[in-house]
């Protein structure tokens, strides 16, 4: 599933089938290489769902057991969740110093979360080559 | 690859953060290689750095940036220019060759130095410097064709050669070896060096 078809997604309690939110941003974790869990925004409290929490990633919404898995994001999740740690719109560069292009989407697992590719302006590249996410850019291993 | 490119370009992590950008390039004393570089601020108006980059450290060098493992990749600025002095314990000129007279041995002037082109595998332990680009001379534009006086112009070098503060010596062989680009610029190096050699 590609990032701009999850984004906007309604965020839905299967307890009480209330609307609890709507799906913001992500946090990729480029140690394991997956996304660990959503921002979300208009919600009564909080504004992180861990991936682990959820129930599911549905094609028109994202089904969590109840509202009180929505937290005020911690310290690491914090630091995933801002500019620094995104990856939307930043230079791609690979270990041998040549730039790819810039990250346009990402697609990944709805089950796991596992980033399963990086969409550069004109070619994907696999997730698994991933190295690290920083200020400036994304780092993946050259082919 | 032309080191004029190497300058400036950002020093990055695997991790993605910018921590330097290339200000100089260090050559080691007898100017046959790349010892390090040192580093300035990232920034139009960021100052040098009292770090610096040692070759041996270096993860990738490419057209965009130069990959570095982590922050700890960089040595205190005096490594660098201490491996730059002792590579060959001459110390000559500190590597900076540009607009030095390139002649052959046969006391031929081929032209002044522009820039220097270096050749390496990114994961190897040497970086290579292969060939200067020269403004050509009126004698050797004479002899290349489709060249005039000042036309940029391609030398390939031996592994080892005489510098002083002025003059580069070549072999005076290394003018048949000359090339208008970059690319097949290698292969006229491995040739001439292989001819150097005395192999066919």
């Amino acid at each position: 599933m590609q990032w701009s078809q999850l984004k906007k997604h309604k965020v839905v309690s299967t307890a009480t089938a209330d609307k609890v939110g709507k799906v913001d941003g992500f946090l990729l974790d480029p140690a394991t290489r997956s996304v660990v869990g959503l921002t979300l925004k208009k919600t009564d409290s909080g504004s992180v769902v861990r991936w682990s929490d959820l129930v599911a990633v549905g094609a028109d919404a994202v089904t969590v057991p109840d509202a009180a898995v929505v937290l005020e994001p911690d310290e690491a999740q914090g630091a995933l969740a801002d500019k620094r740690g995104s990856v939307l719109k930043k230079l791609v560069l690979d270990d041998d110093g040549n730039a790819l292009g810039t990250v346009k989407d990402i697609d990944l697992d709805p089950e796991t979360g596992a980033l399963r590719e990086l969409l550069l302006d004109t070619r994907t590249v696999s997730g698994d080559r991933l190295l690290g996410v920083g200020s400036y850019a994304v780092v993946v291993r050259a082919d | 690859m032309r080191t004029s490119e190497i300058s400036a370009l950002p020093v990055v992590t695997l991790a993605g953060d910018d921590i330097a950008q290339v200000k100089d390039i260090a050559f080691s004393g007898n100017g046959g290689a790349v010892s390090g570089f040192t580093l300035a601020g990232r920034g139009r108006f960021a100052g040098p750095l009292k770090t610096g980059l040692l070759w041996t450290k270096v993860v990738g060098l490419g057209a965009d940036a130069v990959i570095v493992a982590d922050e700890s990749a960089l040595d205190p600025v005096d490594d660098v220019r201490r491996a730059a002095e002792s590579a060959d314990g001459s110390g000559a000129s500190g590597g900076n060759v540009l607009g030095d007279q390139v002649l052959t041995d046969g006391g031929t002037d081929l032209g002044k130095v522009v820039d220097v082109i270096v050749q390496f595998d990114n994961g190897s332990s040497a970086c290579d410097v292969v060939g200067y680009e020269i403004e050509a001379s009126e004698s050797l534009a004479a002899k290349a064709s489709n060249a005039s006086n000042g036309t940029r112009l391609l030398v390939p070098l031996p592994d080892t050669l005489a510098v002083s503060g002025e003059h580069l010596m070549v072999p005076a062989s290394a003018e048949g070896f000359v090339s208008g680009d970059l690319a097949g610029f290698g292969a006229a190096v491995s040739a001439f060096r292989a001819q150097l050699d005395g192999k066919p």
